[in-house]
């Protein structure tokens, strides 16, 4: 997985960043997923935690 | 107690809780429903097509971006000229309560936290991630119009050199693609029942006294009412 996207430069001798790798959108949208999942877990865990005492 | 003072507080309990306290102005509710439909147009025409879905999205999109850019110029000169843009700020006591609550929930002992004002420490803190990632955006996106022709200008690519450009597309892909991990978030908070009041707030523009109460320190914020 790469960060960037890159392209040959208009000389021909180097590659140019041209922008932010889209192979990372999945890894923002997990990101998400994994914070909404541990909250809902950890509200889940102390709401019967409280219900207990 | 007489049955007239029974009467008289009976009332006032009714009264009270009848009561709507004023915590989003219309002019507040409208700002975020337009933003709200910005930000989904753009992400929709920025990552559609990235995920297979093609059309014309070029057009939809800056339009869209210049929109929300005047939304955020307008938010931001309410928020700073008639609106305490000191209550969006994180405090002493919102990184005390913080450290409290973080405590509690992890079974520790210790003095509860206090309640907030108008809003919440991680309120606050999503709204300076949003607002940092939102201005990234715009900014960025702003200076990419540069690469377009448009009814009002011609385009005009060389105003920045090949890896100036690739520094700014960057900013703008990554922190796009970063605001949909906060949208999301957002999404889930406002779905959650214990956060309904403040989600019912942004379509009614009230709370009751009784939420007001329960869940503000009044002392932090000064709530004015609405009956």
């Amino acid at each position: 997985m790469q960060l960037f996207r890159y392209a040959t430069s208009i000389y021909g001798d180097s590659d140019v960043v041209i922008g932010a790798s889209w192979d990372l959108l999945p890894w923002f949208v997990a990101a998400g997923l994994v914070i909404i999942v541990v909250h809902a877990m950890v509200k889940a865990l102390a709401g019967r935690r409280g219900r207990a005492h | 107690m007489s049955a007239s003072g029974t009467n008289a507080s009976v009332a006032s309990v009714a009264e009270v809780s009848s009561e709507r306290v004023s915590r989003h102005h219309l002019l507040d509710r409208i700002y975020h429903a337009l933003m709200a439909a910005c930000v989904l147009t753009l992400m929709g025409s920025a990552f559609l097509p990235i995920v297979g879905w093609k059309f014309e999205w070029v057009s939809l999109h800056w339009m869209t971006g210049v929109a929300l850019a005047l939304l955020v110029l307008i938010h931001i000169v309410r928020a700073l000229v008639w609106q305490d843009w000191r209550a969006m700020i994180p405090d002493g006591a919102d990184i005390r309560n913080g450290w409290r609550s973080v405590r509690q929930a992890l079974g520790g002992n210790g003095p509860a936290p206090g309640k907030p004002g108008k809003y919440k420490i991680l309120q606050k803190l999503y709204h300076l991630a949003a607002a940092i990632l939102i201005l990234s955006i715009v900014a960025s996106g702003l200076l990419m119009l540069l690469k377009i022709d448009t009814p009002f200008w011609r385009r005009n690519p060389y105003w920045f050199d090949a890896g100036t450009w690739g520094v700014i597309y960057s900013i703008h892909g990554a922190a796009s693609m970063a605001l949909v991990t906060l949208v999301m978030i957002h999404i889930y908070f406002a779905l959650r029942p214990e956060e309904w009041w403040l989600t019912r707030s942004m379509f009614r523009g009230t709370i009751s006294r009784k939420e007001y109460v329960d869940h503000c320190d009044s002392s932090r914020w000064q709530a004015s009412n609405r009956t």
